[in-house]
């Protein structure tokens, strides 16, 4: 029996696929189960010459008798609520309350697709596909078991109806086993030296055709609140969390990691057993690890075995105070990627009025997540491996450690559980302590759970690298920019090589040091511009144990940085013309989503229009300087506003954002309660990110190891918020969640230069650098 | 070798045999199975593994065991039971504390790392603070030794959220 073909299919997809067929009656149960159908499965299933794959595809979907659906999807929660979204989408298209569904995520053997956690719009384009193939099928189903037209049928809450008849889904697949297979296209990630990351097919499998999907005016679901299904468990301690894997045998496992992100072992030291009787050292290459059946003693004896171990010196990095320099100093070759014309844009300049231009930067920072990376493995003598893993890529990780076993792909298995959010360091399968425990696993013959330190996070995990921009503007007469120019320069952020197994001397993936233009232009007013972005190797990258300072994306990757340096840059113009940002912005833009929004925020705000710096800083109390800017991105089918309200106390440096208001259309709002967490919490981050992180380094290691001394945002520190939602129902679904931390640094250094009359042109606003900054300016407000 | 410690935990006594200088969150996972505090820093900078011993929170990665005989051990496992008893009616599976309940309510949990920690706190605040303000709460949760309360995802607006809806609930 067929369901629905769509037309748009290609034709070799037509001859089979979607096909619903009944495997047969049974006695109880019953099931509708939906698998892909993929050509590469398939063509290596029926070439004699390639081994048909031995291991099972998981479904996508099985809806039972019991009314219960499982939806499997290899993309995972991180945080965000993308496992309350995605019940939401597939209910939408069955007809079906989302609380019926249960989420099965990430388990590379019990779900079908692999994918980007963060890639959460193609995740639910695939999800709304099944969910539409399925409710086809369910519908010719129905349509011949009550003899109705597929036509005459609704369906609510899973009960079909039509000519006074009803069945419930859950009757109509009762003693049958029916499978419904449905078209794909993709591969499954695998290692390819060929990619710029080393690694090819990290967003997995797409569904193909385009099934009938509910109009969204009649959407029941998307738009409401619905509940993150894990939160109840994990308010009261049932969550199974990637830490709390314990497997019999199991031996806990600490690093010894060397001095310096460069040094190579000379000789290993002892452990005295006669003070940790069960602890054993384990070395291969320069991974040092104590593992024991006993975590604190493993905790201890790590701890004393550190100090017994002979290192060799490296000095290869720039110290952190001079990365400005080392990075002007790189030769730099041609540009990884380049937009617009060279000529215009200089066309434009040479005709200018005015020209603005400056530089800006920004230091290495931590994705910092409360809890240190944390793996369980269990590799057998057969080659075969289980990994218990927090990451976002579990089909990535799952490739890279059947590269650094030599094993192949099929023998790994990767099972995700909760852990600690990533904001991005996991996104591209790598990093992490699974690469520890797997080749802990493999020497011991016991399963090995890997528990990094906090130490170990900071100082050993990658970073989002520090950077530099140079950004230039021309205007006419009328003070409208005519053109722009940039030039972005950071270190790599692809470099997703676990470090165990760089330091155990095993395989690896490579990376290319390629950056990209991670800017969504917002201003189509402005007629020319040229950028262009240059990546670079990492810093160290030559060291003789291979690690040096490794580069990975964080949230909002490549377009946090690259935005602060425009949106910069057009509030310093804004300044020089003497308008008021939010007027200068619009007389740069004509999308009316985004005017919109910025109309809209502003009302929040309470924005009064005028230019900076502001006229009258010191208020009454005259101690404080009061300021207030504003910034705005674009980002996937999604506009952003950000207002920020600080006060700076000249005498302290210290800048307290005293309001936020944050803006936000991403389209269709699925979710508002969720959304409005995910802006409240990303404006936390995004304040963070300019008043305090920056990773401080010598000539061989990272210095800020500790929460200490590299400090985050705390409670007392966050500003009041308000929030602004504007959905559209006929925009799609747009990225909601990632984007509110990139708002707020560029509105917050331009509320310092409303208080000061000050640019500043880095991040993070230390009270170290606003005191160097105000001493600068002696002629500013601040010491007026 | 091992000596025999007792520890009270959320109303039930347990012999442990890990060395007295054994950290309470070690004993707490690995040998009572209780894995509501988790591993954050390990040297009390972030929070994640508070508990409340005798009423006061506690950081239990730094808390050796000996120092925690005698005196009342309580999880996010024991919250329930602990509000329970405090209204004296008889807890059940699915009893909650009213913390745990505008936990869910205010959906606080990004991640949810440090939400035990963050509970464990409001727990504590709310019993010595019937009905805190917005500072008194932020004070709490930031200035109270041996650190601030962190989390990365962010969530401070819902906790404050979360603390004053239970803290209505208590009073209810």
């Amino acid at each position: 029996m067929n369901a629905t073909l769509p037309s748009s299919l290609p034709a070799n997809f037509r001859t089979s696929l979607p096909r619903l067929t009944r495997r047969g009656f049974l006695q109880s149960g019953g099931a509708l189960i939906v698998s892909l159908a993929s050509p590469r499965i398939h063509a290596q299933a029926t070439n004699p010459t390639m081994p048909a794959r031995n291991i099972s595809i998981a479904s996508w979907l099985e809806l039972r008798d019991d009314g219960t659906i499982i939806v499997r999807t290899g993309r995972t929660e991180i945080g965000t609520g993308m496992s309350g979204f995605y019940p939401q989408i597939i209910a939408e298209e069955l007809c079906v309350h989302p609380s019926t569904i249960r989420l099965i995520m990430g388990d590379t053997d019990r779900t079908p697709d692999g994918g980007y956690s963060a890639g959460f719009l193609t995740g639910a384009d695939n999800l709304r596909k099944v969910g539409a193939y399925t409710y086809q099928a369910l519908l010719r189903l129905a349509s011949k078991k009550l003899r109705v037209p597929v036509a005459s049928l609704i369906v609510e809450e899973g009960i079909v109806c039509g000519a006074d008849q009803k069945i419930s889904y859950a009757d109509l697949v009762r003693n049958q086993r029916l499978d419904l297979t449905i078209p794909v296209s993709g591969d499954l990630a695998t290692v390819d030296a060929k990619a710029w990351n080393g690694l090819a097919g990290l967003d997995g499998l797409t569904v193909l055709g385009n099934p009938p999907t509910r109009p969204v005016g009649k959407y029941k679901y998307i738009g409401t609140s619905n509940p993150m299904p894990g939160i109840p468990d994990k308010v009261t301690g049932r969550t199974q969390w990637t830490c709390d894997v314990s497997l019999p045998n199991m031996l806990h496992a600490r690093m010894v990691r060397p001095p310096t992100l460069g040094s190579t072992l000379i000789a290993a030291g002892k452990i005295d057993n006669t003070a940790y009787p069960t602890a054993q050292l384990i070395v291969k290459h320069n991974l040092v690890a104590v593992v024991s059946p006993n975590e604190w003693e493993a905790v201890s004896a790590s701890q004393a075995v550190a100090a017994d171990m002979k290192w060799s010196e490296w000095s290869g990095l720039p110290t952190s105070d001079k990365l400005t320099e080392a990075l002007r100093s790189y030769k730099w070759s041609k540009p990884s990627e380049a937009k617009g014309s060279v000529e215009e844009t200089a066309a434009a300049f040479g005709a200018a009025a005015k020209k603005l231009s400056a530089t800006y930067e920004q230091p290495y920072v931590k994705h910092a997540p409360i809890g240190p990376y944390v793996a369980v493995a269990d590799v057998r003598l057969d080659g075969s491996a289980t990994i218990w893993s927090h990451s976002a890529n579990s089909q990535g990780l799952r490739a890279q450690i059947a590269n650094t076993l030599s094993t192949t792909i099929d023998k790994v298995v990767v099972r995700w559980l909760d852990h600690a959010g990533q904001f991005g360091r996991t996104t591209f399968g790598g990093d992490g302590a699974e690469g520890d425990a797997a080749i802990l696993s493999q020497l011991t013959g016991r399963p090995v759970r890997v528990q990094w330190t906090l130490q170990d996070d900071f100082a050993w995990s990658a970073s989002s690298p520090g950077w530099v921009e140079d950004i230039a503007c021309s205007l006419d007469a009328n003070n409208r920019i005519t053109a722009l120019k940039s030039s972005f320069y950071s270190g790599q952020s692809n470099d997703a090589r676990i470090v165990g197994a760089i330091l155990a001397g095993m395989p690896t993936i490579q990376s290319r040091p390629d950056y990209w233009i991670a800017t969504e232009w917002p201003y189509d007013r402005i007629p020319h511009r040229h950028e262009e972005v240059f990546g670079m190797p990492n810093l160290g990258s030559d060291s003789p144990s291979g690690v040096g300072m490794r580069g990975l994306i964080m949230r909002t990757p490549g377009q946090r940085q690259q935005n602060f340096a425009l949106e910069s840059l057009i509030n310093e113009a804004a300044a020089a013309t003497h308008t008021d940002p939010i007027d200068f912005r619009l007389a740069h833009i004509s999308d009316s989503r985004l005017i919109d929004l910025i109309h809209a925020t502003a009302k929040a705000a309470d924005w009064q229009p005028r230019p900076s710096p502001n006229p009258n800083p010191r208020k009454t109390d005259g101690t404080q300087l009061h300021g207030r800017g504003m910034c705005l991105m674009i980002r996937q089918n999604a506009c952003w506003v950000g207002i920020a309200e600080i006060v700076i106390t000249p005498s302290t440096g210290v800048i307290q954002v005293t309001k936020f208001t944050i803006g936000a259309d991403p389209g269709k709002i699925i979710n508002p309660p969720q959304l409005e967490r995910c802006m409240l919490s990303g404006v936390v981050m995004g304040i963070s990110e300019a008043l305090k992180e920056e990773v401080t380094f010598d000539t061989g290691r990272i210095t800020s190891t500790i929460w200490s001394s590299y400090k985050i945002l705390t409670m007392a520190e966050m500003p009041e918020i308000k929030t602004v939602q504007i959905s559209h129902d006929d925009k799609g679904y747009g990225g909601g969640s990632e984007a509110a931390n990139a708002v707020c640094p560029p509105a917050v250094a331009a509320a310092f230069h409303d208080a000061t009359g000050i640019h500043p042109r880095r991040i993070p606003l230390t009270p170290a650098y606003v005191t160097q900054l105000l001493n600068r300016n002696p002629t500013t407000p601040a010491k007026s | 070798m091992a000596d025999q410690l007792s520890l009270t935990v959320n109303g039930q006594q347990h012999t442990v045999s890990s060395t007295p200088e054994t950290p309470l969150l070690y004993v707490l996972r690995n040998e009572l199975h209780l894995t509501g505090p988790r591993y954050g820093c390990g040297i009390a900078q972030c929070g994640a593994c508070a508990v409340l011993l005798d009423g006061a929170e506690v950081r239990s990665c730094i808390t050796p065991i000996a120092a925690a005989t005698g005196k009342k051990i309580i999880t996010i496992e024991g919250l329930p039971a602990l509000w329970a008893e405090s209204k004296n009616v008889p807890a059940n599976e699915h009893t909650l504390h009213p913390v745990q309940q505008a936990w869910i309510d205010e959906q606080v949990p990004q991640c949810g790392y440090c939400q035990s920690g963050m509970m464990i706190a409001a727990a504590e605040l709310l019993a010595t603070k019937p009905s805190p303000t917005i500072a008194e709460i932020k004070d709490a949760y930031t200035n109270k030794p041996p650190s601030p309360h962190l989390c990365r995802c962010g969530t401070y607006a819902a906790i404050i959220r979360a603390v004053q809806r239970a803290s209505v609930a208590m009073k209810a």
